[in-house]
């Protein structure tokens, strides 16, 4: 599956890559996230929970930042895998200043998920992919400039 | 002796009974799998592979043990002695994987077992399962059989690189010549894709060890209890005399049971190591993700004819998705496809080759149809294809290449033997049903106004009543032991194993009428190898075909023996046999059967050279299959706006030869079209690239309901098979082999205005209105 879109931030270019990179505004903007702790150098586990059509379950994983060139794009992968399935995602997050205020992100990646998410889910998780996406942008927004 | 006064009785074979099966199985009271209850019963959870493809690094497996109410855990290195998984069918070069019933290093297809937690209770099973860890390095896998024959794809098993299990050629007649002749040549790609068979009962097992006696109780929802018994029995290295296999209430199967799986041999052997009965039932999920789908064809036919429609021969490249291993009959299936290939017509000259395919897919295998929905599907879409491109009518051009009824038997470019027919008029009747010269008016009418009305034709035929010995791979023979109790009661024992296919109300029809004992005193047993004697089972419409013809002549041997005491009873030589009596017709003097029963087990009258006790066992091979056949039309108009296909009226006239029960093959023929229809119009079995099933529940795959389906209306010809002594053909598939292609070219011609030539399956909306709105599937 292929993810793609754009969101605004209300920062500054090096603001909105400084706060992508904190792994504490991470854990509070990434829905359903209990913890995020780092494992080494631009890798963290994670623990999430997923609510995806009639499923629901908890995930655990690994989020890896890479190929950082501040503030200007950086690469993330996200996998996990739990009791419904697993997925496994990684894309490309470009920041660029808009021209009126803030800045522009877009992102661009690809995703899988299999097991029962697979199996069960396949009909709702583009829509749901967009709708975690969404908030959290939203959620990220929120934070102080 | 008295004189009695005989009633005649009533004949009961031909008559639409209700099935006797019915009050058990509409008030619940029914016994599945699920319903077995034992003492100290404990339950079984498999863990799946979530991977299409993958290494396993490691498993961990000591949270589940741990956890309070687990029993054992169980993995690929623990099944040590335990036989593969069986594949019945044998092909020159068949690549054979090995089918462990717990995978061993590596994961073919999501759903491969790779753990199974045993518990007290179910619920703990499936917490213990949740705690089985398994590392897996995951690897691409491939799920399109095309993409798996294209170089560079990934191997399903690294030791065949290719995914090739076999190529298979069938040729018959001068293929080349026929296409030197030909004065048009048409080509088309034709897909049949996946089905997921769905029985409503998914599948179970109780495994029941008895280490004292060294005995093993199985129950399971099976096609094929003896035939399962055999095979299970040699994977877990257990006799025969000491396994009883019972195949309770089965829920249906479609085919989908006519297999050995490893849960069956995996439930018995968990309870040979730990002494204790166990349970698994298999989830819907389940269901969808590891009992065999249906079809899996890719097919590029070429038809070869001449300008007035004669066709001279056929080329088919078929390409079967087998999906990751062969459960029992997997490779054997597009076998069938090849034989049915010619149809109804009178050409001698084919060429066809199969490639057999691993995928990491569930494996293909027999469903309601079994390769014949296929071929007649490809076959009747052909002939539809050659019409247009000749500017024919798709009736004229199936009259002009119909086998004609002077040709019976006819051998077909296949190697079969079809036992008799009159094509032209089963299709004949079927035009004049449904006013076809008024329906193209009609339709010429609803063109010139911008509808979109089709008219779609098929005429098929099928291979029934399997069906010789050598023909089949574990004999093809059926059985049936009939038995006068003392008290004059009948107990009817058969071979075969019906689940809803009604033969506790059939055969004691048949045997009503051929005994002369009312139909309240015969029970039919079945499914129970420790009551019942050696059967093959059910499955190819070979119930009544095969089982009811083993037991028309167990039936005639019990009346010859009926009649020796009958004769001895009245003290003379000859006695004539009717309505339940013995009468001597020099005296007029008479015994009922229900008295000749009681002093055959009495045993003071003894006849001359006979035994006492009146028990007669009869093993029947019958020396051909049946060739039902018979012609389905569908009126159909699609809504441009919508992608819509209604249903207007649905047409069958089916040739099953006699019937024994009307209802119970109304019901055959309307169950039949429902899932033809399924495949037509809604159901599809979707892999993504990456090996998971996507259609993996009954949101995502649409399974016909009651108020999707048209009114069939049925009628019949009837031409008696020579091949049996009831002259039944079977009546199990014609309705999903018939119904398909009617349903596709109905659709194909509604919209060939727009220059519509052919359209794969299914034809959901969402394809309709693609195709009628211009923009590209």
């Amino acid at each position: 599956m292929k993810i793609a879109g754009t969101a605004k931030l209300p920062f500054t270019p090096e603001r909105a890559y400084a706060l992508m990179q904190d792994p504490l505004i991470l854990a509070k903007a990434i829905p359903g996230c209990d913890a995020l702790d780092k494992t080494g150098d631009d890798e963290y586990r994670l623990k999430m929970k997923m609510v995806l059509a009639s499923l629901s379950g908890s995930f655990e994983g690994k989020v890896r930042l890479t190929a950082p060139d501040p503030p200007n794009s950086f690469r993330m992968l996200v996998e996990g895998s739990g009791k419904i399935g697993f997925m496994k995602g990684e894309g490309l997050i470009k920041i660029t200043a808009a021209p009126d205020a803030g800045v522009d992100i877009t992102y661009e990646g690809d995703a899988q998920i299999g097991g029962t998410m697979a199996a069960v889910g396949n009909r709702m998780i583009d829509m749901t992919a967009r709708m975690l996406i969404k908030r959290f942008f939203e959620k990220l927004a929120s934070e102080p400039a | 002796m008295p004189v009695s006064s005989i009633v005649k009785l009533e004949k009961l074979v031909g008559k639409r009974l209700r099935r006797r099966e019915d009050p058990r199985l509409i008030t619940g009271t029914a016994t599945y799998v699920e319903d077995v209850k034992l003492p100290n019963l404990h339950h079984a959870v498999i863990v799946r592979s979530p991977h299409g493809a993958a290494n396993i690094r490691s498993i961990d497996i000591s949270k589940a043990q741990a956890l309070p109410g687990v029993l054992a855990v169980y993995i690929g290195k623990d099944i040590v002695g335990v036989g593969t998984v069986p594949c019945g069918a044998d092909l020159p070069g068949l690549r054979r994987p090995a089918h462990h019933i717990l995978a061993q290093d590596r994961v073919y297809l999501v759903g491969h077992p790779v753990a199974v937690v045993v518990a007290t209770d179910r619920y703990i099973a499936a917490d213990g399962a949740d705690l089985v860890e398994v590392d897996y390095d995951v690897l691409q896998a491939v799920t399109d059989p095309e993409k798996a024959l294209a170089p560079g794809a990934p191997s399903v098993h690294p030791e065949w690189p290719d995914n090739i299990a076999f190529t298979f050629h069938q040729n018959g007649g001068d293929i080349d010549a026929a296409f030197a002749e030909a004065e048009v040549v048409v080509k088309q790609r034709i897909t049949s894709q996946r089905l997921v068979p769905n029985a409503m009962e998914t599948r179970g097992v109780v495994a029941d060890w008895k280490s004292n006696d060294r005995s093993l109780t199985l129950h399971t929802s099976t096609q094929i209890p003896h035939l399962a018994r055999t095979l299970l029995a040699g994977m877990l290295g257990i006799e025969e005399n000491r396994f009883r296999l019972i195949a309770p209430e089965v829920g249906g199967g479609f085919g989908s049971k006519l297999n050995v799986y490893a849960e069956e041999a995996l439930m018995g052997w968990i309870s040979m190591q730990l002494g204790l009965p166990v349970k698994w039932i298999e989830s819907r999920r389940e269901n969808f993700m590891v009992t065999i789908h249906g079809r899996g064809h890719v097919d590029y036919l070429e038809i070869a004819a001449k300008r007035d429609g004669t066709i001279l021969g056929l080329k088919l490249k078929l390409i079967q998705d087998l999906g990751a291993y062969h459960q029992l009959l997997t490779p054997a299936i597009p076998t069938l496809s090849v034989l049915m290939m010619p149809g109804l017509y009178n050409f001698r000259n084919i060429q066809a080759e199969i490639i057999g395919t691993f995928t990491n897919c569930v494996p293909t295998d027999a469903y309601r149809g079994a390769g014949r929905p296929e071929a007649t599907h490809g076959i009747e879409r052909m002939v539809d294809i050659l019409a247009a491109e000749l500017n024919m009518d798709p009736a004229e051009i199936r009259f002009k290449n119909f086998v004609r009824p002077e040709q019976f038997p006819f051998p077909t470019a296949t190697g079969l033997n079809y036992d008799s027919g009159d094509y032209a008029n089963t299709f004949q009747k079927a035009l004049d049903t449904i006013d076809y010269q008024g329906l193209r008016t009609q339709q010429a009418e609803a063109r010139a106004a911008g509808r979109f009305m089709g008219i779609g034709i098929s005429t098929y035929g099928e291979i029934c009543a399997m069906g010789p010995s050598v023909a089949t791979p574990a004999g093809g023979w059926e059985s049936a032991t009939v038995k006068f109790e003392p008290s004059g009661k009948v107990t009817v024992l058969t071979g075969t194993s019906p689940h809803g296919q009604g033969q506790e109300t059939t055969f004691a029809q048949l045997t009503a009428d051929e005994l002369g004992v009312p139909i309240d005193d015969i029970v039919v047993l079945h499914g129970d190898t420790s009551i019942v004697q050696y059967g093959i089972g059910t499955f190819g419409s070979r119930n009544t075909a095969v089982g009811g013809a083993a037991l028309f002549y167990a039936l005639q041997d019990m009346k010859e023996k009926v009649k020796k005491f009958g004769a001895a009873m009245l003290k003379t030589d000859e006695v004539i046999f009717e309505d339940g009596h013995c009468l001597d017709p020099k005296t007029g003097a008479s015994v009922t059967v229900q008295q000749i029963a009681g002093a055959a087990y009495r045993g003071i009258v003894i006849p001359k050279g006979m035994d006492p006790g009146l028990v007669v066992t009869k093993f029947w091979e019958p020396p051909n299959f049946t060739y039902p056949f018979g012609a389905h039309i569908i009126v159909s108009e699609v809504d441009p706006e919508t992608g819509q296909i209604e249903i207007k009226r649905y047409v069958a006239v089916d040739d099953i030869g006699n019937q024994l029960n009307p209802l119970l093959v109304d019901g055959q023929l309307h169950g039949g079209a429902a899932q033809g229809l399924g495949q037509a119009l809604w159901e599809q079995g979707v892999y993504d690239d990456n090996g998971q099933l996507v259609t993996g529940e009954f949101m995502d795959y649409t399974m016909p309901r009651a108020r999707m389906m048209p009114w069939i209306e049925s009628s019949h010809t009837c031409t008696p098979s020579p091949v049996n002594p009831l002259g039944v053909k079977g009546v199990g598939e014609a309705g999903t082999i018939g119904s398909t292609p009617a349903m596709v070219n109905s659709v194909v011609d509604a919209l060939s205005p727009l220059g519509v030539r052919h359209i794969d399956m299914p034809m959901t909306p969402e394809k309709i209105w693609k195709i009628v709105n211009g923009s590209k599937a």
